[in-house]
Order: structure tokens, then C-alpha cells, then sequence
């Protein structure tokens, strides 16, 4: 039997109490719903956005030239570009714009008309402050639905990185804390991946790895005489099936992802809507309410308790207040503190749960841009062979500072994504010079041959990087828009250097010649990786939330996205979040039952 | 994001990617509102260039992208048609703009070195008049100066006119199946390659081609 999903508004009770509310849907939210309703707890998850079925709307297999704009969007929307983030005066896009929609980057490239209604239009959602692409996805799933999959651990390299070079914090958990969630988080929703046996980048329970083109081996085979790895992609795909989540089939390597900006229309790569949300949706445990923007979280004077949030309709405009018994954020990082910020009150006068000041503080992210580019003579004019047909590339892990005695000019370090060959439109077609016959020729020989690589770099978390509530301006629902005050410093501008160093370096050793290199960071947002702003800890004077995302001022409020996270590490954050939700679930869950909360 | 995305990022932003000046001159249509709908054409006739330009467009797309023993060209992808339609539809009047201006400055150029317009030029001649329009592109790998060979009008628009040639073409059936000769957007029951720790062979065992 079909069952509508989701269920219509109309038809949510919004007069009971839950046992927890939480707010968002995306990697957090699914996985606090997952969590919390296998516990047997009665849940209601609020999401801003609309549901968009992405297996109606990806196309995944579609041919370009059967699309009528060859999968680019329709002129009168308008994604922003690198210069226009650098230059313009924030806010980026005026409410009296010409255009229909204007979007994050993210439309320029890839699917654009694919995913044009996955992003929040800039319109709607202004900032304010110092440049910042921040990228948003105001739907079921959100981010989930176009991520690029890479689903990577931590380490005590990162969790304890304060005791290795003395800067910052560290975590107040330790791998060994987090260990089992990873495990758990692999084995539900599926990971692919080959062992490395890494400390830095400890292994998962993968399922069949991705494989290596011909000059990826290669590049594999060089970088082990100079201590460095290049592994398969750790993709957060299932690419042996899962047999117990009937929304979600295996890879079958259509190469569709990395053709479009992300997501897949038979939810081989993770989503939170079939990964999550639908399974926990099954236990009968679970509402959704779709169109809502919470717009503040409601407290208890008498105990300082949180008791509920305040929501407006995204459509009708019409208010509503609901309660439950606890409440978890979840509505992505800076989307998250922003709503503690706005929860201010008598009792809360900096806002919810931030007696310690730091709410705001601390933000943090991965630097990238800095790139290399190149082709294995060998293999030019060779014949085709499928080289897309795959979640991803390759990762080339951490390499520089994993000696506490290294005497680099920069601290802590960075990652490499890497991909090669031939794609359904090949970038050799792109970086081949000239035109006609001599033009098409080489392009079409090179295709197969060439090789890139770009690093994602750890931006130290500094308390001075900080958001804000604007006291000005509001977004299209008359709620205070965040004030950015953020910019990248003189570590991340010497590790971008290192990047190009270290990539020309294995480049050069694996005797491929470069084509181009660039040092150049794209600009503060562009990773669409924000973490911090509500870091955890122990010390209630300087976190806001404990190990467990417990709000230390407010026990019945959890916060269990990126914003807890200490510092960035260099590693991809989902995985991360994800394990940390669960963990905290579990406790939530634990300590509701006893009472306790 | 992967790196695939960042290349292709930084590759399909060039010709489109907006410096200060572009900018300012974006914010001052700022109170546009949507262009008219277009009269009905007649039947096979461009939608936005004359027939002229259409036909000086259509010889362009062929010179950068021609037919060749391997494949048909950019005239047989129906590039220009593709342009015409886009261009036509464009939101903005001067992305409509530099396209006119552009062909116009192709012409002047064709005059300047021969005396006579593009289309009335031997092969020869216009193959001179592309490889001028061309060279601020050998600049520009040559120095990383932005200074140095700042750009004329038609060394801007061939950057224009390769660029989205290219991406026409690459993507039309032509350009994907019978040029690239792309494998993929198949269902794999494994996937293609090497596994991390299989032996590498020698690069003599793949044969080679083309």
C-alpha cells in the first residue's frame, strides 16, 4: 500500500506535548529523528522547507541535449558567482532583483536546473556583514539532497589536536567516545571505502570500494615512497545494498552524481528523506511538519526549561507555538545559533542557553581553492574507458603536521580531493588551447589522460571569526538575519601556499605534467562545510553545550549539528555530525526515561 | 564539493564570471523587469540574430569545432541554433548585446586585414582573422600579468565564442557519443578500474587509438 508522504499540515496535531521537537531535517535532524524514535519517543521534526521528491526531480540519467537548456537554469535565475560574493555589497541579492531566483553558487555548475529549487533563494534570505557564501537548502533532507558524499572520520589528531600544537581547545570526547557511533552510523546507512589503516583517518565498516583509473593507481603506487596515501573516495554510498531500508537502492555507477550537483534519484548515496526520515517515519513515532521556520524557542520562566519553539507557516505566515518535553536543534550550524541568538528573554537575556558569551564564537570551516591540474602523457590518446561511472575520485589524507615536532610554518593540515579521465563532458575541452582541427584533436586524445586535485584545508576556529544577529535587517519572514564577521587569516593563506607546494611535488614525482596550479582560495563559505558557534566542552564558562550537546544552562535543549564541533579538523564534517547526534540521542533518551530531564 | 567541481567551476565561470566593472553595470538594470515575449518567427529563421549574423555565427562555431574525419563539426551539432535560441532568450540586454556587438567586430577586423567581410574571406583569410581574435588566450597562459595584452573586442568574444561553442557541442549527441566517444551513464554491476592494491600493468598493454 502507498502512503502519502508526508502526510498533509492540516493533518499534524499541534495541542500535544511530545517527548522532543527538533528542528531541521537534514544529516542532523534525520538522524535525531532516527535515533529518538527507535527509542520509542514520540517526535515532532519541524522543517522550513517543502518535501521535494529528488527521485522525480533529479533525472539522473538524462542526457543533456534532451534537456531543454542543457540542465542550465531558466535565464531569468541567477546563481552568484566567486566575484560577486568577493564584491558585492551584502545583501547579495536586493528583494527588488530582476530575477526570479537568485542562488547560491552552487547553480553555476553541475545540475543547476536539476537542483535550482534545492536552494533557498538569496532574496528571501539575506546576510549581512563581511562575505560569506553561505549556502542553504530549505527542504526535507536539506543539504542531504546535493551533498558530495565524502564520508570521512576523525581522529584524536583531531579531538585532542590542542594537546598536539597547543591551539585552541580540545573535544571533550576522545575517538574511543565516538568510535561505536561511527560504526553504527557505517553500517546503517552504508559507506564505501578501502583500508588504510591511518590513525589520522581511522577505517570504517566499509562496504566495496570505489575503484582507481589507471593514473590514480599510478599516483597511488608514487606517493608510497613519499609517505602519502591516495585512497578510493570514502563515499557515503551504499554500494552493496542495505537490506533494510527499502527506499534506498545500491550504486550502480551511472556516474550521475558528480554530473549534477549532487544527490540521487534511487538514494544509493545517502539522503536524510530515504536514509533516515522515511525508516523513522515507519515506527509510527514520528510527525513531520513541513513550512515551518522556528522562529524562536520558548522558555519556562519559573524553571528555565526550555518548553517548546514558536514557528511561523513559510507559506500562510500564520504563527503557532507547540510544545514538547525537550527540544533539539538541528537546523544546520549557523542556522542553529542563530535561533539560540533570537530565543533571548528575561531569563535568557544573550539568548537561550548562552550564559558563557561563546554562542556565535569560534566559527569555523575548510578553506579550498587551491588546486592542481595535469594529464599522464602516457595515456593520452589511449582508448575510452569508463571513468565516471563511480560516487567519486580519490582522497590523498592528511600528511603535514602529523609529527608534533614538524617545523612547517603553519599548523594543523589539509586534504586533498582528487579526480581523472574522462566525464560525460570531459575538462579537457575546457583547458585546451586554441581552435579547430588541431584544437579538436587534442582535446578528444587528452580526454582519458588528465588528472586533478583540490585541498580542503582546516580554518582554525578563533573566537573573533562571528556571527551575529543583524540589528537592522530581517529575512522575508521578519526574523533578524545573521551578521557575519569572518574572515580567513594567515594560517589558512600559508597552508593554501603548502597546498600547491606539496600537490606540484606529487605530481612532478609521478612524472605527470601540470597544465595548471593556483593557490588561490575561493571565497569564506565555499566548502559549504560552517562548523562552530556552539562549541562543546566542559567548561560551562567557555561552551555552550556539554559532550553529550546538552545545553549546560539548559538541560532539555540539545543542539546536534556542526555548530558543537570544536574545531574543523581537515576531514569532511557529515559523518561526524551524524555520530555525534546519535551518541547525544541516546543519552537524551536515556536521561528522559530516568527522569532526569 | 569535489575537485571536479571546483575545475569546473573555475572553467565555466570564465567567460561568464563578472569583474567589478560587469558588476556595477548589472546593478544598474537592477530595475528591469522581464523582457517582452518574442513575435512569432517565420518558419527556420533565427529567433534573435539577422540572417546575416546567424550565418556569420554558424561559419564561426565550425572554425572552432569542424568537422573532421573522426566526427561531424559544430554546424551538424546545430551549435549556432542552440546560441541563437539562448541568446534569444537571454535575461539581460547586454548578454544579448555582446553577442551582436561581437559578430559586428569579427567583420571589422576581417575589413581591416582583408577589406572585406568575414564571410566573403578565403578559408585562409578567415582562419588569420580567428588566429588574431585568438591570440590574447596564448597571453594569457604565457603571463600570469593581467595587465599585460589586455584584451580587444574580438580577443573578448572569441573567448566567448570558444566557450560556449564548447559547451554546446560537448553536449550534443554529436559531441558526447560520435566525438568523445563517452562510455558511461550505463547501469554497472561493478565498477570500472584498478583496485587499490592490484598490480599495475604496463601502459603498453593499452592499445592505442586515434
Amino acid at each position: 500500500m502507498l502512503i502519502q508522504f508526508p502526510p498533509s499540515n492540516s493533518e499534524i496535531d499541534l495541542k500535544k506535548t511530545y517527548d522532543a521537537i527538533v528542528v531541521g531535517s537534514g544529516a542532523a535532524g534525520g538522524m535525531a529523528a532516527h535515533a529518538l524514535t527507535s527509542h520509542g519517543l514520540k517526535v515532532l521534526l519541524l522543517e522550513a522547507g517543502a518535501y521535494q521528491d529528488t527521485s522525480k526531480i533529479l533525472h539522473s540519467m538524462q542526457w543533456p541535449y534532451d534537456h531543454p537548456r542543457r540542465g542550465k537554469m531558466p535565464p531569468d535565475y541567477h546563481a552568484l558567482t566567486a566575484a560577486e560574493y568577493r564584491f558585492r555589497p551584502r545583501p547579495y541579492a536586493a528583494e527588488n532583483s530582476p530575477y526570479k531566483k537568485v542562488t547560491s553558487y552552487v547553480e553555476q555548475w553541475g545540475g543547476s536546473d536539476y537542483s535550482k529549487t534545492l536552494v533557498v533563494d538569496e532574496k528571501q534570505n539575506p546576510t549581512t556583514g563581511t562575505p560569506y557564501a553561505w549556502v542553504r537548502s530549505r527542504v526535507v533532507g536539506g543539504k542531504t539532497n546535493i551533498w558530495g558524499r565524502l564520508a570521512l572520520r576523525l581522529s584524536d589528531y583531531d579531538f585532542k589536536a590542542k594537546d598536539r600544537d597547543g591551539y585552541g581547545e580540545n573535544w571533550p570526547i576522545s575517538y574511543a567516545d565516538i568510535e561505536p557511533y561511527y560504526d553504527r552510523v557505517d553500517t546503517y546507512l552504508g559507506v564505501s571505502g578501502y583500508p588504510e589503516n591511518l590513525p589520522w583517518l581511522p577505517d570504517g565498516k566499509f562496504q566495496r570500494p570505489i575503484k582507481l583509473t589507471y593514473s590514480e593507481l599510478h599516483l597511488r603506487n608514487t606517493l608510497k615512497g613519499m609517505n602519502r596515501v591516495l585512497t578510493p573516495y570514502r563515499a557515503g554510498v551504499t554500494t552493496d545494498g542495505l537490506k533494510h531500508n527499502k527506499y534506498r537502492s545500491r550504486c550502480y555507477g551511472r556516474g550521475a552524481c558528480n554530473r549534477h550537483v549532487g544527490g540521487c534519484d534511487i538514494h544509493a548515496a545517502f539522503d536524510s528523506p530515504t536514509g533516515l526520515i522515511r525508516p523513522a517515519y515507519d515506527t509510527g513515532n514520528l510527525t513531520m511538519r513541513t513550512n515551518a521556520t522556528v522562529r524562536e524557542i520558548t522558555v519556562d520562566k519559573n524553571t528555565g526549561k526550555a518548553t517548546g519553539v514558536a514557528f511561523v507557516d513559510s507559506e500562510t505566515r500564520r504563527e503557532y507555538e507547540v510544545k514538547a518535553k525537550t527540544v533539539v536543534l538541528a537546523a544546520s550550524t549557523l542556522e542553529s545559533t542563530r535561533l539560540i541568538l533570537l530565543s533571548k528573554s528575561t531569563t535568557y537575556p544573550n539568548g537561550i542557553g548562552n550564559s558563557s558569551g561563546h554562542a556565535g564564537h569560534n566559527f569555523c570551516e575548510h578553506v579550498m581553492g587551491p588546486s592542481i591540474a595535469g594529464f599522464m602523457p602516457e595515456l593520452v590518446g589511449k582508448p575510452r574507458t569508463i571513468d565516471d561511472g563511480k560516487p567519486g575520485g580519490f582522497y590523498i589524507p592528511r600528511f603535514r603536521n602529523l609529527d608534533k615536532n614538524s617545523k612547517l610554518d603553519f599548523i594543523r593540515g589539509y586534504g586533498f580531493e582528487g579526480g581523472s579521465g574522462c566525464g560525460m563532458v570531459p575538462g579537457s575541452v575546457y583547458s585546451t588551447p586554441g581552435f579547430g582541427e588541431d584544437y579538436k584533436r587534442e582535446a578528444r586524445r587528452m580526454a582519458g589522460a588528465t588528472i586533478d586535485i583540490g585541498g580542503f584545508g582546516e580554518v582554525l576556529a578563533r573566537y573573533e571569526n562571528q556571527i551575529e544577529l543583524d540589528p537592522q535587517v530581517k529575512d522575508s519572514w521578519g526574523i533578524p538575519v545573521l551578521r557575519f564577521n569572518y574572515k580567513f587569516g594567515e594560517n589558512e593563506r600559508k597552508m593554501c601556499e603548502d597546498m600547491v607546494r606539496a600537490g606540484r611535488e606529487m605530481f612532478e614525482a609521478a612524472k605527470f605534467e601540470i597544465v595548471s596550479s593556483s593557490s588561490d582560495m575561493l571565497p569564506e563559505g565555499w566548502s559549504i562545510h560552517e562548523l562552530g558557534t556552539s562549541r562543546m566542552g566542559n567548561d560551562p564558562k567557555t561552551s555552550v553545550v556539554n559532550q553529550f550537546q546538552q545545553f549546560h544552562d539548559v538541560k532539555n535543549l540539545f543542539v546536534v549539528d556542526g555548530s558543537t564541533h570544536v574545531n574543523a579538523s581537515c576531514q569532511n564534517p557529515t559523518w561526524t555530525i551524524m555520530a555525534l547526534a546519535w551518541r547525544s540521542c541516546d543519552y537524551l533518551a536515556d536521561q528522559l526515561q530516568k527522569g532526569e530531564i | 564539493m569535489s575537485p571536479r567541481s571546483i575545475s569546473e567551476a573555475k572553467n565555466q565561470a570564465s567567460p561568464f564570471d563578472l569583474n567589478r566593472r560587469d558588476l556595477l553595470k548589472l546593478l544598474s538594470v537592477a530595475g528591469l523587469t522581464a523582457p517582452l515575449a518574442l513575435p512569432a518567427p517565420e518558419p527556420g529563421a533565427p529567433l534573435y540574430f539577422t540572417k546575416e549574423e546567424f550565418a556569420l555565427l554558424d561559419a564561426l562555431t565550425e572554425l572552432v569545432i569542424p568537422a573532421d574525419g573522426h566526427s561531424p563539426g559544430a554546424h551538424a551539432a546545430g551549435v549556432a541554433a542552440y546560441i541563437d535560441k539562448s541568446v534569444a532568450e537571454a535575461f539581460l540586454p547586454e548578454d544579448k548585446q555582446t553577442w551582436r556587438e561581437g559578430l559586428a567586430g569579427v567583420n571589422d577586423l576581417s575589413h581591416s586585414l582583408h577589406s572585406k567581410a568575414f564571410l566573403q574571406g578565403s578559408k585562409e583569410q578567415q582562419l588569420a582573422v580567428l588566429k588574431k581574435m585568438s591570440a590574447s588566450e596564448q597571453i594569457k597562459r604565457r603571463s600570469s600579468d593581467p595587465e599585460q595584452g589586455k584584451p580587444t573586442l574580438p580577443e573578448k568574444f572569441f573567448g566567448q565564442l570558444k566557450n560556449t561553442t564548447i559547451f554546446v557541442y560537448y553536449t550534443t549527441s554529436i559531441g558526447i557519443h560520435q566525438e568523445i566517444e563517452y562510455r558511461g551513464n550505463v547501469l554497472l554491476d561493478q565498477f570500472a578500474g584498478y583496485m587499490p592494491d592490484e598490480p599495475l600493468p604496463p601502459v603498453s598493454s593499452l592499445s592505442a587509438t586515434s
